[in-house]
């Protein structure tokens, strides 16, 4: 399906992440865990469908578990004792319910993370650099462009070497090192010779004139100031039940969590809405087109 | 007011022995089509980047030259990068950034535009080129034609009043090359724009240029029309003639005072000529006898594709090239050509058919030179091949490089490096030589240099196999061509009955003399075959 949170301006999409993966990090209340890795799961293949299904499954669950077993190998704390390892050192649960807690989380942070690469193409990266630094966004726009042309042309290099019997995977390891190196000097000789006919085509075109400015194609509109505000509340909410410490749960000796008020049940929504804002946008874009009668 | 002009100009290269540019004198006009032509060495760029101060090389100045009236170098900086547009040879090397947007944007960026005008004139400016499509895709993702094209646009969207093209099609297949020189037609034709190219396809370029200018030996030699310039080359029997559209060369010889830039002109002549008059010999005999009746490459319903998923590149391919010949394998672009050339270099192989090779050594010479070249001259670089001094001495003779020993491989013009290169590969030995577009941004000279020097090798029994573009080459110097399209040969022959049965694919001669004559496929041709029925 087609994403409508990508279509989103960079500061939006990168506000959203920073807050969401940052609080991913930190918030170890489970029913806080399961709101946000739940969110980010359904939004995982909403973007990437059946592939991140299988990521999800095949690579994430397992490897939450094994961290989940060895947590209570090298952590002895807790209350409750359910037997003692052959060194004599205790198995508790509460080091085993911690081990769960913490690769959840890890986990929880890798499959945002990997919704984050998914929106956050390398030109919106590079507008929010560009507007830190401006310098930085036509180098990294740069490099973009040359580290796929150096790599085919290092390809070009060594198929042809290999014409001549001089590529790396040809005769022994001394002579493959060899045939390495003189593709490698082949590429800075050919690199350079060429980099002077793009000096030349910056130049003239006026590169190094005073005053230069930064062009982007994204535009803040309406809806992203909406969004934007709306954003807003829903972090400074959960920063000030984090900072109340309502979402704080006491592991060692014993698990405690803190009572359910009116308030904290308020932080909670909040944060449920965060989580499942990409999806709850999608939905509302959805449900906009079928008003709208297009896609009779 | 003239844009440009020049009086007494000349120029000299810090450590340069000659003038590289002597005493010339031309003024062009604002709105002028202007063709350069000269071969390679003649001093064309040197001209060209005197025009764009940022960009002309150092060294002594002797004259005037003036834009719109005032000496060139009190042009500020800001004024010169968006009146004057230079669009260099290689297509990637001018590209700066990673997407199409960007790089439209980059010029005006310079300028310090705000983002409300850069929208605008990008916006305007991939409208005019046609290419909104690709603004968001990266730059990797276009063709040589495409990137060439986005260059012009680039420059375009700064909004000059003349550009200033070096060979910006030699890199181009003649697809790309084609679609590009028309862009530019219609830049000059509808914006007014002021163009200044050099170029080596003369045969689609003089028909739109006002003037062209010879340029031979650092002098402006010539300064005329397209058909006087032709006229004054003929009379002159200057080499730059056989430069000129094959029409011109067939029509000037056979017809007092009659130089035709157009095929339908050429035509129009030829017919002219020929009309109530009766053709005694329509056809040329000529002998298509093998070298020999060996066979030294055999593909047997071969097939590959890249990809287990992916469709067949290469379907139930079947041909076979003899001992000594000379092969060409023609066609458009991504029909498997440059694929076959792998398969029989051994770099891929086949998932169906039978490939037999008769001989061991089987060396590529590749597209681009610049991947052979390792050493700081051009003799040690032949030595980091084969130590034996013999061998050596005969491939610098074979491919004239004696003279040029000394030098640095990158120092070479374009020709002198695809003979480099070419050198480099003889040192091996080979006995079925693979070439892949040997001809591309060559000029007229050049060529005829490589096709004298391949015919030196296939009568000592070596076998070529070449993919290229280039018609008019494999017309003149191939012993047998394959039409390749889609992933088969559709048609194979001796070159002159192939190319005398094809009515699009075929030589500029030709489709000029096709309702007249037979098999007149090279101007050779068509010139003896006049003459045959002259009188």
């Amino acid at each position: 399906m087609v994403d409508c949170f990508e279509k989103y301006h960079p500061v939006v999409n990168f506000v959203y992440f920073f807050a969401v993966i940052i609080f991913a990090m930190f918030f170890l209340h489970p029913v806080y865990m399961a709101l946000s890795l739940s969110g980010a799961c359904i939004y995982s293949i909403m973007l990437n469908g059946k592939k991140a299904l299988k990521f999800n499954l095949v690579y994430m669950l397992p490897s939450m578990l094994v961290l989940a077993c060895v947590n209570p190998l090298f952590n002895h704390e807790g209350m409750t004792i359910l037997f003692y390892l052959k060194d004599g050192n205790p198995f508790t649960l509460e080091s085993i319910i911690y081990g769960i807690v913490s690769a959840t989380m890890i986990i929880n942070v890798i499959i945002w993370f990997s919704c984050h690469n998914q929106i956050m193409s390398s030109d919106k990266i590079m507008y929010l650099f560009g507007k830190v630094i401006p310098a930085s966004s036509l180098i990294f726009s740069m490099v973009l462009r040359f580290v796929p042309l150096y790599k085919a042309r290092i390809k070009t290099i060594s198929n042809a070497q290999k014409c001549i019997g001089n590529d790396v995977s040809q005769g022994n390891v001394l002579r493959r090192a060899r045939n390495g190196l003189k593709i490698l000097s082949i590429m800075v000789t050919w690199s350079l010779e060429s980099s002077i006919e793009t000096a030349d085509s910056m130049k003239a075109r006026g590169y190094g004139l005073k005053g230069r400015t930064a062009f982007s194609i994204y535009k803040m509109t309406l809806k992203d100031k909406v969004v934007i505000g709306l954003l807003a509340i829903l972090i400074a909410l959960v920063a000030m039940g984090a900072c109340s410490g309502l979402i704080y749960v006491n592991y060692f000796p014993r698990i405690q969590f803190t009572p359910v008020t009116v308030w904290s049940s308020f932080v909670f929504i909040s944060y449920f809405l965060l989580c499942y804002m990409p999806i709850f946008l999608n939905i509302y874009d959805e449900i906009m087109w079928r008003i709208s009668g297009q896609n009779v | 007011m003239a844009l440009f002009e020049l009086k007494d100009f000349s120029f000299k290269y810090p450590f340069g022995e000659d003038y590289a540019l002597k005493r010339i004198n031309l003024t062009i006009e604002k709105g002028e089509f202007i063709t350069i032509c000269g071969d390679s060495g003649s001093g064309k760029t040197t001209l060209m980047r005197q025009l764009k101060p940022v960009l002309a090389p150092h060294g002594e100045k002797e004259g005037e030259l003036l834009y719109e009236e005032r000496d060139i170098n009190r042009l500020d900086l800001r004024e010169q990068a968006s009146k004057i547009g230079y669009v260099l040879q290689n297509p990637d090397n001018q590209i700066v950034t990673d997407k199409v947007w960007h790089e439209l944007a980059f010029g005006l960026e310079s300028l310090g535009y705000d983002a409300a005008e850069i929208r605008l004139k990008v916006g305007e400016m991939a409208s005019f080129f046609g290419i909104q499509h690709w603004f968001h895709k990266k730059v990797i993702e276009l063709s040589g034609g495409q990137k060439q094209l986005l260059n012009l646009a680039s420059i375009m969207a700064m909004q000059p009043e003349v550009i200033i093209l070096d060979e910006p099609t030699s890199q181009l297949d003649p697809v790309g090359a084609i679609n590009f020189l028309d862009t530019i037609k219609k830049i000059n034709r509808d914006l007014g724009i002021t163009i200044l190219i050099a170029e080596h396809r003369l045969e689609e370029i003089l028909p739109m240029s006002d003037r062209v200018f010879v340029i031979d030996g650092g002098k402006l030699l010539i300064d005329a029309t397209p058909t006087q310039a032709g006229r004054l080359l003929k009379e002159m029997n200057h080499p730059m003639f056989y430069a000129m559209p094959s029409s011109m060369q067939i029509v000037s010889h056979m017809v007092q005072d009659e130089y035709p830039l157009t095929i339908r002109e050429g035509r129009q002549s030829i017919e002219r000529y020929f009309k109530n008059k009766e053709i005694r010999v329509p056809r040329l005999e000529k002998s298509h006898k093998p070298a020999s009746d060996k066979k030294a490459i055999e593909f047997k319903h071969v097939y590959f594709k890249y990809e287990k998923e992916g469709p067949d590149i290469i379907s139930d391919l079947s041909f076979s090239v003899n001992e000594g010949e000379f092969y060409g394998l023609l066609g458009g672009n991504g029909t498997g050509k440059t694929t076959t050339l792998n398969l029989v270099g051994g770099m891929l192989k086949p998932h169906h058919g039978k490939i037999n090779l008769a001989k061991k050594r089987i060396v590529t010479l590749p597209q681009n030179p610049q991947a052979l070249f390792v050493k700081k001259t051009v003799l040690e670089d032949l030595r980091d091949i084969a130590k034996d001094k013999d061998a050596i001495d005969r491939v610098t003779k074979l491919t004239h490089m004696a003279y040029l020993l000394k030098a640095h491989p990158y120092d070479l013009s374009g020709g002198e490096q695809q003979r480099l290169a070419l050198a480099k590969i003889l040192l091996l030995e080979p006995q079925i030589l693979l070439l892949d577009e040997p001809t591309k941004g060559m000029d007229a000279y050049f060529k005829r240099q490589l096709a004298q020097i391949l015919r030196e090798l296939t009568s000592k029994g070596v076998t070529i196999l070449m993919v290229s573009h280039d018609i008019e080459f494999c017309a003149q110097y191939v012993d047998r061509c394959g039409m390749f399209f889609n992933g088969d040969l559709i048609s194979e022959a001796p070159s002159n009955i192939f190319f005398s049965r094809n009515s699009f694919y075929t030589t500029s001669s030709n489709r000029m003399s096709r309702f007249v004559f037979e098999n007149g496929v090279t101007i050779k041709d068509v010139i003896t075959l006049w003459e045959k029925n002259k009188a």
